[in-house]
């Protein structure tokens, strides 16, 4: 198969693409480098009709004024606790769905995977106008509580999906074994499928914290300020600062770094999660 | 740790603590129906109180006229009947939403699409060094949040100060200093669109790029022996195969696209022109701008309406995956 003039036709062909992939990564990479780019000068170099692509007076200013900035640290810390109670609630109540899903035939289970498939895709948005009624009504706006209860079902549906696949993932013949062997149903839940499934509860939990470390229509619309998180907050500041693009790119770099260093720890689990199974078909 | 502990609660009845095998087995087939019911109790409360209410409540939300008075007072809002979806229906400002937002998805998504399966095939081509950076650079730009991406974007359009314009300045003779990105809507679109391309470009290469390395290589090698060329190997041996897998992340990137909201916002000040309006930024302009609550809930329906075939196709795909296992 490889003749002469093929290989030499591939060599060729690998320069071209390699070329043309170089100047893809480029272009992709432009906007990430420029955001850095941007937050680590000073405001003089950032306001500047040629701009530079190097700081040349490299600052942490941008950082130090965000950091500062009326509500970051409330909203740093409201997004903490929404987020973690908002993923604790989905993937206990969600392991224990997929559990069922997974692991049982049961009447109505397949009703039961056409909804959790089904709210996926309905847009959070258009429930927004109901959700704002409800909580309003309840006095749970302005709230972190009823926010959070709008976050754990955000993330519930795709916890279930996920996790279900996880759970598939583990042989029945493994419960089975142990069944045989004088464990309880319980037991067989705690000691097997529990560990087996662990990678995959970190990799949905993480998903879910960045989906809900995300969201800010909801809270925008819900809460005031003083129970925001730092999406809304960058939304806030964009809006009413408008041109302080120093102190708001810093801040985006702050807010978007605990996602990407969760992001590249889950990356593969994502796609799979989306997508599972589909290649085998 | 939470996981562990809830489940002991959850299901009350389960097998006593020494249970014998034959008593498993038989517990098994006696009640085969209570125990996944009980696991999955919560997350129905849930998703119908959360859920399925407030989406009931939409509906009936969408045939009433709840104005702010309403809201505080409590009252119920008088009936209209089909009165919101008449105005929305006859309003020619509607349809120009709808049709924008549906030219949008189409666009947007062929475009990714096509380029996210040439960058796919780009990577199997390339040396490993080029394919790796590839992978990093796109990770990282998957990684980004929307929110922020679009606010990277509007940085870099940013008419005064925007590296875009200073680079296109550059060219000779070309004056592009202080131009505005957005006062024409075209040219606006095409920046929302190249936000949403270059954001979406990540999950559908890296996915398509695994489904790809799923194709066995004797077949492309054998197409090769036969005498085809690199586009015939591609059409007749390739696309067959990936089939299932384009569908699945075509009808995602619709679902999505089709839903488009932060990055107009986010590029609009979240004021968006009427030139820059999507169904979904319509519905919440109309109910949180205007507090035509009604209105937009009548908007919202329609919007879940005309998005209910596809929604109905990728479950359908996902339900034949789940059903396997």
């Amino acid at each position: 198969m490889s003749t002469t003039p093929r290989s030499q036709r591939s060599r060729a062909g690998t320069v071209a693409a390699n070329t043309v992939g170089v100047i893809f990564v480029v272009v992709m990479a432009f906007p990430v480098y420029w955001v850095l780019n941007t937050a680590f000068k000073p405001a003089s170099e950032v306001l500047s009709f040629t701009p530079s692509f190097w700081p040349q007076n490299p600052t942490l200013d941008n950082f130090r004024s965000a950091i500062k900035a009326p509500f970051f640290l409330v909203d740093l810390r409201n997004g903490l606790i929404i987020t973690s109670t908002a993923v604790a609630g989905a993937i206990v109540v969600g392991f224990l769905a997929a559990l069922a899903i997974a692991r049982f035939r049961f009447y109505g289970r397949r009703a039961l995977i056409v909804v959790i498939l089904g709210v996926q895709l309905v847009p959070l948005l258009a429930l927004l106008i109901p959700l704002y009624l409800m909580l309003n009504q309840a006095n749970l706006t302005n709230t972190l509580f009823g926010v959070t209860l709008a976050y754990i079902v955000l993330i519930l549906p795709y916890t279930v999906w996920t996790l279900r696949g996880f759970i598939a993932a583990v042989p029945r013949e493994l419960d089975e074994a142990a069944l045989v062997d004088g464990c309880s149903r319980w037991q067989t839940f705690y000691r097997i499928i529990l560990p087996l499934t662990g990678p995959g509860l970190v990799a949905t939990s993480i998903y879910g914290f960045i989906q809900a470390w995300n969201e800010f229509i909801v809270i925008n619309t819900l809460n005031n300020p003083e129970t925001q998180n730092l999406m809304a907050w960058l939304l806030q500041n964009q809006t009413q600062r408008g041109t302080a693009w120093g102190p708001l790119m810093a801040g985006a770099l702050i807010t978007s770094l605990p996602v990407v260093v969760f992001f590249l720890v889950v990356q593969r689990n994502i796609a799979v999660g989306l997508t599972a199974g589909a290649v085998k078909g | 740790m939470h996981a562990v502990d809830s489940p002991a609660t959850a299901p009350p009845e389960p097998v006593a603590p020494s249970t014998p095998d034959t008593q498993g087995a038989r517990v098994r087939r006696r009640r085969p129906e209570w125990t996944p019911l009980f696991l999955a109790l919560p997350a129905l409360v849930l998703l119908a109180a959360l859920l399925a209410y407030p989406l009931g409540r939409m509906v009936v939300l969408s045939f009433q006229d709840l104005q702010l008075r309403h809201l505080f007072s409590g009252a119920t809002p008088p009936w209209v009947g089909f009165d919101n979806y008449t105005q929305i229906l006859t309003d020619g400002v509607f349809w120009s939403v709808v049709l924008r937002t549906a030219v949008f998805t189409v666009v947007s998504v062929s475009i990714s699409i096509v380029l996210g399966l040439g960058i796919a095939l780009l990577m199997g081509r390339v040396s490993n060094g080029v394919r790796v950076a590839m992978m990093i650079t796109m990770m990282f730009v998957w990684a980004i949040p929307q929110l922020v991406s679009a606010q990277i974007f509007k940085w870099m359009v940013d008419a005064d100060f925007g590296v875009l314009n200073y680079l296109i300045d550059q060219i000779p003779g070309v004056d592009f200093a202080n131009h505005s990105w957005f006062a024409d809507p075209t040219q606006g679109w095409i920046v929302i669109t190249t936000l949403v391309v270059w954001a979406g470009i990540p999950f559908l290469a890296i996915t398509l790029h695994a489904g790809l390395t799923q194709v066995p290589q004797e077949l492309r090698e054998a197409a090769l022996v036969d005498g085809a060329n690199a586009w015939q190997s591609l059409r007749n041996i390739v696309l067959p195969i990936l089939r299932p897998l384009l569908v699945i992340v075509t009808t995602l990137s619709v679902i999505w696209n089709f839903g488009l909201f932060t990055q107009v916002w986010a590029l609009r000040d979240s004021k968006p022109e009427q030139e820059y309006q999507t169904l979904a930024t319509y519905a919440f302009t109309q109910a949180f701008g205007r507090s035509e609550y009604s209105l937009g809930s009548a908007i919202s329906v329609v919007t879940v309406l005309l998005m209910l075939g596809v929604m109905a196709f990728y479950v359908r795909q996902m339900f034949q995956i789940g059903d396997v296992d």
